[in-house]
Order: structure tokens, then C-alpha cells, then sequence
């Protein structure tokens, strides 16, 4: 059985038994939203009517929380159709890693294998890490290898360590501001005799990072609250190739579970999202055709018709929008999970969905748990209803 | 639906070449009609040629190092009605790629444009099998299937160190093979991707692992006999040790003594034959493979041809691919170390006809082609995109049909390269037969594809007709139709129609034994039960895809 509530993707024979705070909190929402839905409210006009918003419509953004290569396949293709752009990135937080990525390259490394293989791991940010996949350091945990070592360096609860703690790791934690870590481990992987006074806890890091074989550096972009974090990104990604010149040295980039259709996007239209198909053939601009440039750009005029597209099949209790961030004059046609048009069903809880985990390396098919409410529909069933028509 | 092609010369390397009717009834080829069949749709094709649909037993078309490569590389991706596609003096007929990896579908359509109808992806780590048939189930008008990445997987090298009975390693790679959906083993660098991870910059035939005490020679023999006890159609597929170091070709003859006269395929041949003589201490050993191509009639090779220009370079061979680095242009690359399985590298790379390595790259791979006699037992590929973009095979063709042109680019190369190649020696120029034979006929035989590859009576009706042209590379560019089971799907430039596709799968039995072992390790191991890689033929066929066993 594995768990569609978080990128990790948890799999166990009794998922009750290993249920975290998150798959918790999830299955009370799933379970709120079951009881809340009673007669099937939409009507037969739905789909004519977002089609005629979709027709003369003159600017489309098809965004919103894709976790199903599934969905993404359909909003791709929705997209297409429409001539419209499309960049389900939520909140921006992954295109921090993507553009680091694609200036200077990676040294990556998956889970099992670091899991398997890693004997220190640096874990840089903060709680909310293990608030939106609390199971991470159980997931790294290997009961057959010695006591290995995890440096903690942000900010970083007693609860926080006490969680890798019980995991089984000797765990270090480094209390600093998110921004200073990349200088702090050059300077540590640098340190020396001359300079022991300058830092007082630079010894025993060089020491640690001295000695480890292979080290495993994990950070959630959505902990990089900075301004151009990609920079930050980038940053440590120099780091860790740097390493790599004498030791082994990778990074592990968490990606929520918007990194399913990255994924998707990237190999059906050759870009991970921000794409635009209005030249007919799909354009990438990292910058000009993300979610929030387009919802900035007020129309200067009632003859442009904007149509927003918001697709979620997540349970995620906050919406993606709020009404106060749309523009003027703008429709917006729902397919979530709460929608009353567009009913959607839950990736992975209602509906089978092949999702990618966290590190972008396995795809999972997820089975569902549940059977789908009477009225709700797969997301990708609406979008292809909406294509064909 | 019974369609009749009329008057085509018809090319298989099986028959004579000959012009005569050919008749595609429902699915099938029938060479003849019978009294009571009624022609639906008739082609007059005086001035034809009619082959089988092409095979491309070798070509990265889905997974996560090809989408990594995507990913990293946008900057490389040109949009066709830009400014920026220029055709060349040197190659009017061959049409820019938009990227040296194009998404799905731009894959499928470029394919077909050539008329290749099957195309299989060689390198598919087991962590990624979901992946890479979703991505390929995306990619259309082509029946794809995959090469299971095996021999840098640490639970085997754990039982090679261990020495289990051979048995136990067959069921093993039986049982992956078919958790995976693929239909034949690939061993890239055996051991030295595992190696890496430990720090381990070199590893030869007969060097050890740094944590496992195994050498390679170990490696390549248990998998050989594993590929050989469980009958798979295709030989064990090996991309050698020392990928693109002066002087492999040691290592390449000791991988081929390494498997003890069992069947071998040797991938990408031209970047593992390299001796050390020359002005720079970097020459050509093809004569030396190609001889022992010839001598050993169960050894086959794909070229992996180099074509000049921008490309990407991605591997599983993650220890070479990272020692050349400092080569990547643009100036940027991806390493990953992948779940105990393997890993992979992506450099983008550019070859440049005035570099004296690059040249000499060139002139090696022509010379394996001209060199090995048997057309069905050396196989067109660049490597896709490793050698160059698949859309340069009208150009390569070419290249290998006519000796004043494979001159004419010759002469431009570094001097060095001309003072030193024998290639202006090898006066061989294939025949139609041959290129038929070489991407038809032999790939088909190599996978046991029995149903495809030639036009014989009740073969699949996978098509294609050229149009007869002087110049081969505009020819082979440009069919003027295509027909997928029987179903014309492109005519003169213009997509028809979409077609069904298979995923060609081992028909191998899981042994229960092996399948309760492997659930109790799996979880120690990755964390994760079998279920959560394995792939499901239901799943296959819900992305309305055939699934056909060999």
C-alpha cells in the first residue's frame, strides 16, 4: 500500500500502522470532503459554458496542483488545444531548483540509494520539512548500517531532532539563517589549524565533512524563502560538485508533488512547465510564464477575455487561489476536488495515479483506497472532456 | 482492409530484390492475392522501393536520464520556424532537430518520418521501468520495448561476491527482466557504475570492485549464462568498461573472452575501440574488432556513429561520463546515483569536425561498418543522442553508400586524422540491400522480433515506400508513405493517422521462489515492497498499447 498524501510516497503492508501527522490530517480532510458532498451539483450547461469561456477567451492559464502523470498528460494536451499557458509549479518553489539546475547542472543522489549508501546527511531548513513529509528521516533510516550522522542547519525545533533521533541517527544541529549556509560549508570543508579561532564549531564539522564517504545534501525549496533562492540553489550545487573532485558528494532536492508533472510536462513538451502554446508550438520562459506573472498582468483592456484554468486533485485544505489574486474580468473554471462543476476525484486516493516520489526518480502507481464519490471524476477526465468537445 | 502495392521494387535481404505486388490484408503482408479477396485501396508505385519498417535496436527514447537531459538542456531547443534553423552546405537534406532530445512526440513523428516503426530503449533502470514505458506509450507511431540495466545492481554484486549458485542469479535476472516489462539485459560498465559510488575512478576487465572484491570479467559471465539459461531472443547487450579511453580495445576483447564464447552484443561499438598509437597517443583498433566481429559468427555490434554538431551525451556510465566533465558544452552536467541500481550522466557535447579526437571518432565508426562483413550483425545507430540526433541516419546512410562523399567530408577533417585513417583504403560501398539488411532484417533477427523485419508472407504490415532517388540521404529522409499494421499513417509529408503500438516484452515465467525471496529483501534494502516497481502488463495496456511477448 503506499501512501498518496505526500511526495514520499510512503509503502508499507499497514500504512495505519507507520501513519504520520500529515496522512492523518489528510484522510480527515478526504473524509470531510466525502461527508460534505450530497447530491451531485452541476448541471448539464457546465461543460457548454466553459467551453464558450474557453473559445473567446484571449489570454488561458491552466495551473493548480498536478499529482498524476495522468493529469498532466490531459492538461498538456488541454493546454495545447487552447493555445493557453501552463505552469503548475505551486507557489514557484521547484523552478528554484530547475533554474540553478539548468545554469550550472547537478550532482543528485535517490532516496534508497543514499538511504542505503550515505553515511552523513545534511539536512538544511526548517520545521516545516518534516510538517509536510514527517517521515523522512525514517525513510533514510537503515537498521543494518552503524549510527550515521545528520547535520541539521537552519532552524530546526528540539522536536525536529528528536524525530531523527528516534530514527537511529546521531544527529549535529547547527543553528544558522538559511542564507549563510553555502559560505558556511565552504569555510567548513575549508577549515584549518590557522583559522580554529575564527569559528568555534568549524573543527569538528571539518572533521565530519573530512571524513564522510559520501554525503548527502537535502533541502526543500519551499524552506527557501529568500530572494533568488535559485542563487542560493545554485550555490550549493557548486558546493557539492566541488566535492565530488575528491570524495562523493550529492544532492537530494525534495520536490513536493508537483514534480509529477514536471516531469510529464518535461517529456511531452521538452519543458518541465512554464510553457505557453500560443506561437502553436510550445514556448518556455521561466520567467515571463509562471502562474503569478500571468495573474500580475492586468488586462488594459475589457476586450481581452481572460480564462483561468485551476486543476487540483490534492487534498490540500488551503486553496491554490485566493479570489483577491485574480484578475479583473477573469473566469475561472474549476476542477478540483471541492469544485461543484467539475467534481475531481483524489489522485491516488479515489482514483489510481502514477506519481513521481520526491527525489524524481521512482514512479509509483498508486491504487486507490477508496471508492470515488458518485459524482466525481478524474481530473484529466474533465480536461479531456473539455478537449473533445 | 486489403491494400495492394503495385509495381514497387521490393527490399528485404531475404528474397530477391524485385519489383512485384505486395498486398497488406488487415495487419499482415501476403505476397499474394487470393481468387476471392477484394482490393480496398490500390498504389501505383513505379519508381519505388518497398521495405520493412525500420528497427532502432538502440536509441535513448525514454526514462529518466533522457528527461533529465530535457530538463537541463532548454537553451539547446530550437523552434523550427525560427531564424535560427539553418539548412548546410554540407547537409541540404538532413532537418534540424528542435533539441538532441526531443519530447515524445516530436520523437514519434521524426521516426516515422524515416521510416523506422520500432524503437527500443537500451539502458532502462529498474527504478525507472514505470517511467520509461510511460514516456514511451507517449511517444507515437512506435512499438518500443526495453533493455533491463543490470550488473551494477549492489543485491547482485553482493551474491557474485558471495558466490550463489548460478541458478539463483538466473532467477534473479528472470525475475526483473519480466517485474520490469523489458525484453533483454544491458550491462553498462559492469561494476564500475557501483564502483563510483564508493570513490572508485577506474575500473578494467579484471580490476576489482573497491567494496565488493568483484571484477567485471565475474560480472559479465554470470549475467552471459543468466541471459542464455533463460532464452532470452536477444544476447546479453554490453556497453564495455573504459567507455572512450585510449586503448579500450583491450578491455573490449577481454569482455568479449569475459562471457566464454556465449552470445554477445557489443553496443555502441565505436566508442570501445581505441589503441594508443598515432600523433596523439589516440588511434583506431576497429580492423582489430571488426576482425573478430567477422570470426565470431554469435558477436554483433551497433556502431554508435559520431555526426558533427551540437548533441548530449547520456549514460548510465556514470564514473566516464563524470571524468569527461570538463568537456561538457555548454558548460554544465547532471550526475545521479540511482537506488543501488546504477546511475547516470548528461553532458551536452559537440563534436567538431577540426578536432582531432572528434574526427578520428568519425573515421572509427565508418570503419567498423565497412569493415564487418555481415550487414545483419552491425547495426546503424548513433548512439541516439550520444553519437548524434537518430535524424542524421539519412546522412550516415549515405555516408556508407557512396565512397566520393564519405571522401568529401573526410578531407576536412584534422590533418592528422587523414594522415593517420585507413578509411580512404576502404573502398566499400553498401548496396540497398545492405541498409535494408542492416535496419530491417538483422535488428529484427537480433531481438527475435520473427514477425517483423522483412516483407515476407505474414509479417506485420509495417511499411514503408521510398521514393527512388539518386541521392540516398534525401531517399531515406522522406518516404513517401508509411503504413503501421497494414494502415497508411503518413503520405507525403502529411500524418495520417495515429496507429496502435506495441511494447515488446520477455515471455520469461517468474519463478515464486525468487519472487518470495526478492519481497522479504526489497523492503530491507530500498524501503519499499516489490509492488511499488513492478509494472503490471494491465498497466501497459491501459495506456492502449499492445503487449507483445517473444
Amino acid at each position: 500500500m503506499i501512501c498518496p498524501f505526500c511526495s514520499l510516497l510512503c509503502d508499507a503492508d499497514d500504512l495505519n500502522q507507520v501513519c504520520c501527522r500529515r496522512r492523518e490530517s489528510s484522510l480527515v480532510e478526504v473524509t470531510k470532503m466525502r461527508s460534505l458532498h450530497g447530491t451531485p451539483s452541476r448541471n448539464s450547461e457546465s461543460i457548454p459554458n466553459a467551453i464558450n469561456a474557453l473559445r473567446s477567451a484571449t489570454r488561458i492559464l491552466v495551473t493548480g496542483r498536478i499529482a498524476s502523470v495522468q493529469t498532466a498528460r490531459a492538461a498538456v494536451s488541454f493546454a495545447a488545444k487552447y493555445n493557453a499557458t501552463i505552469d503548475c509549479a505551486e507557489g514557484g518553489h521547484s523552478f528554484k531548483n530547475i533554474l540553478a539546475i539548468q545554469r550550472s547542472g547537478l550532482n543528485s543522489v535517490s532516496l534508497a540509494e543514499a538511504r542505503d549508501h550515505s553515511d552523513v546527511f545534511i539536512v538544511v531548513g526548517d520545521d516545516r520539512l518534516l510538517a509536510k513529509a514527517p517521515r523522512i528521516p525514517s525513510a533514510l533510516a537503515n537498521e543494518k548500517r552503524d549510527k550515521r550522522t545528520v547535520l541539521l542547519l537552519g532552524d530546526f525545533s528540539e522536536a525536529s531532532v528528536s524525530i531523527w533521533r528516534e530514527a537511529g541517527f546521531d544527529v549535529w544541529c547547527v543553528p544558522c539563517e538559511l542564507n549563510s549556509v553555502p559560505t558556511a560549508l565552504v569555510q567548513w570543508s575549508r577549515w584549518s589549524d590557522s583559522n580554529r579561532d575564527s569559528i568555534s564549531v568549524a573543527g569538528p564539522l571539518f572533521e565530519l565533512l573530512a571524513q564522510a564517504r559520501y554525503t548527502t545534501v537535502l533541502w526543500s525549496a519551499e524552506n527557501l524563502q529568500m530572494e533568488n533562492a535559485d542563487l542560493w540553489v545554485e550555490r550549493m550545487l557548486q558546493w557539492i560538485a566541488t566535492r565530488n573532485e575528491v570524495t562523493r558528494c550529492a544532492a537530494m532536492p525534495w520536490s513536493s508533488l508537483d514534480g509529477t508533472f514536471q516531469q510529464a510536462c518535461t517529456w511531452l513538451t521538452g519543458f518541465p512547465g512554464r510553457v505557453a502554446f500560443q506561437a502553436g508550438t510550445p514556448e518556455y520562459d521561466p520567467c515571463r510564464f509562471s502562474y503569478q506573472e500571468w495573474l500580475a498582468k492586468k488586462p488594459t483592456t475589457e476586450k481581452i477575455k481572460s480564462v483561468l484554468v485551476v486543476i487540483d486533485e490534492t487534498v490540500c485544505t488551503t486553496p491554490f487561489l485566493e479570489a483577491s489574486e485574480l484578475p479583473a474580468n477573469t473566469q475561472v473554471i474549476e476542477v478540483t476536488a471541492k469544485a461543484k462543476t467539475f467534481p475531481t476525484a483524489i489522485a491516488g486516493v479515489e482514483v489510481a495515479a502514477d506519481m513521481f516520489r520526491a527525489d524524481q526518480t521512482l514512479l509509483a502507481r498508486v491504487e486507490p483506497s477508496v471508492e470515488p464519490r458518485s459524482d466525481a471524476k478524474s481530473a484529466a477526465h474533465w480536461l479531456e472532456a473539455l478537449s473533445r468537445w | 482492409m486489403v491494400t495492394r502495392l503495385h509495381g514497387a521494387t521490393c527490399i528485404d535481404g531475404v528474397s530477391k530484390s524485385e519489383v512485384r505486388d505486395l498486398f497488406l490484408d488487415g495487419e499482415a503482408i501476403r505476397s499474394e492475392q487470393t481468387t476471392h479477396t477484394r482490393i480496398d485501396s490500390e498504389y501505383k508505385l513505379d519508381n519505388h522501393i518497398v521495405v520493412a519498417g525500420g528497427i532502432d535496436l538502440h536509441t535513448h527514447i525514454g526514462g529518466g536520464k533522457v528527461n533529465i537531459a530535457r530538463l537541463l538542456l532548454p537553451d539547446l531547443v530550437v523552434h523550427q520556424n525560427s531564424n535560427l534553423v539553418r539548412k548546410t552546405a554540407e547537409q541540404p537534406w538532413l532537418k534540424p532537430l528542435s533539441s538532441p532530445v526531443p519530447g515524445t512526440w516530436e520523437t514519434g513523428r521524426r521516426y516515422l518520418e524515416m521510416g523506422y516503426t520500432a524503437c527500443f530503449e537500451p539502458a532502462l533502470l529498474p527504478a525507472n521501468a514505470r517511467h520509461a514505458h510511460a514516456e514511451m506509450a507517449d511517444t507515437p507511431w512506435l512499438d518500443t520495448g526495453g533493455y533491463l540495466l543490470l550488473g551494477n545492481d549492489r543485491l547482485l554484486l553482493e551474491w557474485i561476491r558471495d558466490g550463489v549458485p548460478q541458478e539463483q542469479i538466473n532467477a534473479y535476472v528472470g525475475w526483473m527482466v519480466r517485474a520490469h516489462q523489458c525484453c533483454a539485459v544491458k550491462v553498462v560498465n559492469a561494476g564500475g557504475i557501483d564502483a563510483f559510488k564508493f570513490n572508485q575512478r577506474h575500473l578494467s576487465v579484471d580490476d576489482s570492485h573497491v567494496h565488493f572484491g568483484i571484477t567485471p570479467r565475474q560480472i559479465l559471465n554470470s549475467l552471459s549464462q543468466a541471459v542464455d539459461s533463460l532464452q532470452l531472443a536477444h544476447p546479453l547487450h554490453v556497453h564495455c568498461s573504459n567507455l572512450g579511453l585510449a586503448g579500450n580495445i583491450a578491455a573490449t576483447m577481454a569482455t568479449i573472452d569475459a562471457v566464454e564464447g556465449r552470445r554477445l552484443h557489443l553496443t555502441h561499438a565505436q566508442f570501445h575501440c581505441y589503441g594508443t598509437d598515432g600523433p596523439h597517443g589516440y588511434s583506431s583498433a576497429a580492423r582489430e574488432l571488426a576482425d573478430r566481429v567477422n570470426a565470431v559468427p554469435n558477436l554483433s555490434i551497433d556502431v554508435g556513429q559520431v555526426q558533427f554538431g551540437q548533441t548530449v551525451t547520456l549514460s548510465g556510465d556514470t564514473m566516464h561520463q563524470f571524468a569527461n566533465r570538463k568537456l561538457a558544452r555548454p558548460r554544465k552536467a547532471i550526475f545521479q546515483d540511482l537506488e543501488c541500481q546504477a546511475g547516470c550522466g548528461v553532458l551536452p557535447f559537440r563534436y567538431r569536425q577540426d578536432q582531432y579526437v572528434h574526427g578520428l571518432l568519425w573515421s572509427i565508426g565508418l570503419e567498423l561498418f565497412l569493415r564487418v562483413e555481415d550487414p545483419q550483425r552491425v547495426f546503424l545507430t548513433t548512439d541516439h543522442p550520444n553519437g548524434a540526433p537518430f535524424t542524421s541516419y539519412p546522412h550516415l546512410i549515405r555516408l556508407l553508400m557512396d565512397y566520393d562523399y564519405r571522401m568529401s567530408i573526410f578531407s576536412r577533417l584534422h590533418p592528422d586524422v587523414q594522415k593517420s585513417s585507413p578509411l580512404p583504403s576502404l573502398t566499400r560501398e553498401y548496396s540497398l540491400e545492405e541498409i535494408v539488411a542492416m535496419t530491417r532484417l538483422g535488428p529484427a533477427k537480433a531481438l527475435g522480433l520473427n514477425n517483423r523485419g522483412s516483407l515476407c508472407d505474414g509479417k506485420l504490415a509495417d511499411i514503408v515506400v521510398y521514393e527512388k532517388c539518386e541521392n540516398p540521404e534525401q531517399m531515406f529522409s522522406q518516404p513517401k508513405m508509411v503504413f503501421r499494421r497494414g494502415r497508411l499513417v503518413y503520405r507525403d509529408g502529411v500524418f495520417l493517422a495515429d496507429s496502435t503500438k506495441s511494447t515488446i516484452v520477455s515471455s520469461i515465467e517468474i519463478e515464486p521462489q525468487m519472487d518470495a525471496m526478492l519481497k522479504k529483501i526489497w523492503r530491507t534494502r530500498y524501503g519499499y515492497s516489490t509492488e511499488m516497481i513492478s509494472v503490471r502488463t494491465d498497466e501497459l495496456q491501459s495506456e492502449r498499447r499492445i503487449v507483445e511477448e517473444n
